[in-house]
């Protein structure tokens, strides 16, 4: 398994990198706009703003990896997925021979609390596995209606790594299953203040509809402080399956009646 | 089991008895069908475990602050069709067709809006910057390359949309020229068809005037022209015309219309007695009476004269 072959950071080890890189960082002073005229501009403390630089305490890192034998848009709907999220990692694709409880410890090594697995069968069918990591709920998905970032029809652009705005349905709140998806949904896909990867600016929002008994998720720019609003994507339909108390595992705790297996 | 085999039988056949009859009854009643009758699964139930999800949302809930996860639910912007005496954003909730997607796209525009608007304040009070100011250049999640693609084909779907305008505008232009033209060269031939209606008038000797010559004065004179056309016009078709039109005339040749019967050679009202004798000159002053003689004058003449 291509896990065992990694070489491993102990956690220590990373947790100490990231705190120097921070320190670094609160040491230089605030560059003048001339010289972050750089194209590729991250730390966020370059900006001349109000902002005042703070410590990043939410420690959310999401592994985002997937199956092998999926097709060409869900290798760029996880990379749209990538980008957009400052909070996540990449790792290799996994031999869908191995048992599901494994991606535990490839999370583990990561040092990653939350985990979305993408696991395609039959190059037809995708499905989408938001878990967190070691104890935690973890829910299955079938994953339909994929619209991807390169999409010509979707004319909005964001900052890379900007922080979300959520938005959800009040439908969400009226049934037990719903709000623990709720509160999943948010942890993973909330960019943590003060993420070294990130751009302080709320510059675009993630909207979760339930609608016919499916999530679907759309990604809107805030052009101006009007609300109005222009399509950046990806976009994708989510099919709940199934809800398990454990990561990857345990005991079912809810079961999706409308749901029906594609084949 | 030490009964003796009869009753052993008879036990078991007593049991298969009172089996088989009960099956019997049920049959009977019209419970049982014929054929293999093999016991069913009940259907599936979905496994709902309330209780276990709220533990667990509970073990799993994080107690963050709200600028941490900048999350919002509200229901979407209400309508501007429908005015709606209170704000209350999560009590309206029409059912939404999933399969209309304009409408499915409206609303969760208008979701998105709802949360934009309510949040924004918020932001501005945790001083949160939502505006990038334009001389801050960063990595933008779409390329450039990718934002040309898009802008390209917006403008030329645009310029599509404008030519197929153009075309339409074109050809509605091109309609009304035709007409015009149509009515324009419908006017011209009227013209001329009057003008040789006037020639020939003046031609049959009904007007010695030459007005019509002088085509530009036209309403006076054509008030006038209308006043002398009614006049000789009073005339109507010549004889011959009519004695044509009742006979062959409406409701094409008349039966029998050729016959010569008692009747109609009895039939003395075409008898002109001046027309008979050839008193009435048919060209009252054309170029005074232009009479040539005929052949056999003109030889007595001729040798007369010699």
């Amino acid at each position: 398994m291509a896990a065992a072959k990694r070489k491993r950071r102990g956690v220590p080890a990373t947790a100490a990198k990231k705190l120097k890189r921070i320190l670094k960082d609160a040491g230089q002073p605030a560059k003048s706009p001339a010289v972050a005229g750089d194209v590729e501009e991250e730390e966020k403390d370059r900006i001349p703003g109000p902002v005042c630089k703070g410590k990043w305490k939410n420690k959310e890192r999401i592994l985002i990896f997937s199956s092998r034998g999926i097709s060409f848009r869900t290798r760029h709907l996880m990379q749209d997925l990538r980008m957009l999220m400052p909070h996540s990692k990449a790792d290799t694709k996994m031999d869908r021979k191995d048992k599901l409880f494994v991606i535990n410890e490839v999370c583990e090594m990561k040092n990653c609390n939350k985990c979305i697995y993408f696991e395609a069968k039959k190059k037809q069918d995708l499905y989408m596995w938001l878990s967190n990591s070691p104890h935690g709920p973890s829910a299955k998905f079938l994953v339909q209606n994929i619209h991807t970032l390169a999409e010509l029809k979707m004319t909005g652009n964001c900052l890379k790594g900007s922080r979300p705005l959520l938005s959800f349905d009040p439908a969400f709140d009226e049934l037990p299953h719903y709000t623990l998806l709720k509160e999943l949904l948010i942890q993973i896909f909330s960019t943590p203040r003060y993420h070294p990867k990130s751009q302080p600016f709320v510059d675009h929002v993630f909207t979760f509809t339930i609608l016919d008994n499916r999530i679907w998720f759309r990604n809107f720019q805030i052009i101006e402080e009007d609300a109005a609003l222009v399509e950046i994507g990806p976009r994708f339909v989510l099919n709940l399956i199934k809800i398990f108390q454990g990561s990857f595992g345990g005991p079912t705790l809810y079961e999706n009646p409308h749901y029906q297996s594609p084949n | 089991m030490d009964t003796p085999p009869l009753s052993g039988s008879d036990s078991d056949s007593d049991d298969s008895l009172v089996s088989d009859r009960e099956l019997q009854d049920a049959f009977s009643r019209g419970l049982l069908k014929p054929g293999l009758n093999v016991v069913l699964e009940g259907p599936k139930k979905a496994v709902n475990d309330v209780n276990g999800l709220k533990q667990c949302l509970a073990e799993f809930k994080r107690d963050l602050e709200w600028v941490e996860r900048l999350d919002v639910t509200l229901g979407p912007v209400p309508e501007i069709s429908e005015p709606q005496p209170t704000p209350q954003s999560k009590d309206q909730k029409k059912a939404v067709n999933p399969e209309d997607d304009f409408q499915r796209e409206m609303s969760f525009y208008r979701q998105a809006q709802a949360a934009v608007l309510a949040v924004l304040p918020r932001l501005h009070q945790l001083r949160v910057p939502t505006k990038r100011p334009t001389d801050y250049f960063a990595e933008m999640a779409k390329s450039d390359q990718q934002m040309q693609k898009i802008r390209q084909k917006l403008q030329t779907k645009q310029a599509a949309m404008e030519k197929s305008e153009k075309a339409k505008q074109l050809r509605a232009l091109r309609k009304y020229g035709k007409k015009v033209q149509t009515e324009v060269l419908q006017k011209r031939q009227q013209e001329k068809a009057h003008m040789m209606n006037a020639i020939k008038k003046y031609q049959k000797g009904f007007s010695d005037k030459l007005d019509f010559l002088e085509g530009d004065q036209k309403p006076v004179s054509q008030g006038k022209k209308a006043a002398v056309k009614g006049q000789q016009m009073n005339k109507g078709p010549s004889a011959k015309r009519r004695y044509k039109n009742q006979k062959f005339g409406f409701g094409g040749k008349k039966k029998g219309s050729k016959w010569n019967t008692r009747e109609s050679y009895d039939d003395v009202s075409g008898f002109r007695a001046k027309v008979a004798h050839g008193k009435v000159s048919k060209r009252p002053g054309k170029k005074g009476s232009n009479k040539r003689p005929g052949k056999r004058t003109r030889e007595k003449m001729k040798s007369k004269s010699r």
